[in-house]
């Protein structure tokens, strides 16, 4: 059994959804970045990654292969002779989604999707936190214990004076 | 067709009609140039100048879109 596709259908049958795909595709290609709603820049993410892919590579036979899926062959020019540069030194990732708001009329969430173009950073690795807070606590603990005890033996003390000033008085 | 056998009481009606309720959402507080800002996590944020007129939408300190 093939796996299912992640995410939600699109459109109203599989050659439908192919088109939507392909021309957000497109669209991200030519423009950089587009506004769309955040299912479709979910299922878009990797048919936009595999397009890239094909444009790193940059032969002929995979021009053929983006070619079967946009079609368009300026798209396809601009992405694998300036966009496929760009990304020359980036492992994947190529895209960037940021949720922004919900569209009014049917409360759909919102998110500009474009491409990762800057330069690859190099991650660094975060030094270990190893300072760590000493307990503080700990001397005011015998105060408290004491203080009852304290108060209590003085009640004592006191109705016993009380008891006597009694016993006296009779 | 189907129809209802009895008229639905008003006890009922309400009883139905109560259960719908709105929700507060969860937000982040920033407090930016001493003013207080409250914002959906995980989402852009809409950068206003000091009159209120917005200007553009922010993530995480970079311009992400056009208001």
């Amino acid at each position: 059994m093939p796996t299912p596709t992640k995410g939600p259908r699109l459109g109203g049958g599989p050659a439908h959804e192919r088109h939507m795909l392909a021309n957000l595709a497109a669209a991200l290609f030519t423009h950089k970045s587009i506004k769309t709603t955040e299912m479709r820049a979910k299922r878009l993410r990797p048919v936009a990654e595999r397009l890239i892919t094909f444009a790193k590579k940059g032969d002929l036979h995979n021009r053929r292969r983006a070619l079967g899926i946009i079609g368009d062959k300026t798209v396809i020019h601009e992405l694998f002779t300036v966009i496929a540069p760009q990304v020359e030194n980036r492992d994947g990732g190529y895209t960037r989604i940021t949720k922004l708001g919900f569209r009014k009329g049917d409360n759909a969430s919102m998110v500009q999707m474009e491409l990762v173009l800057e330069p690859v950073t190099p991650k660094k690795k975060a030094p270990k936190a190893a300072a760590k807070a000493e307990p503080k606590a700990a001397a005011e603990e015998p105060a408290a214990q004491e203080a009852p005890v304290e108060e209590v033996a003085t009640e004592d003390v006191a109705v016993e004076d009380a008891a006597a000033e009694t016993a006296e008085e009779k | 067709m189907a129809v209802p056998k009895r008229k639905m009481s008003r006890a009922s009606t309400r009883m139905r009609r109560a259960q719908w309720k709105a929700t507060p959402p969860t937000l982040v507080k920033t407090v930016e140039n001493g003013k207080t800002v409250y914002s959906l996590p995980h989402r852009a944020k809409v950068v206003e100048d000091s009159a209120g007129t917005p200007l553009y939408m922010e993530y995480k300190g970079r311009k992400v879109a056009d208001v």
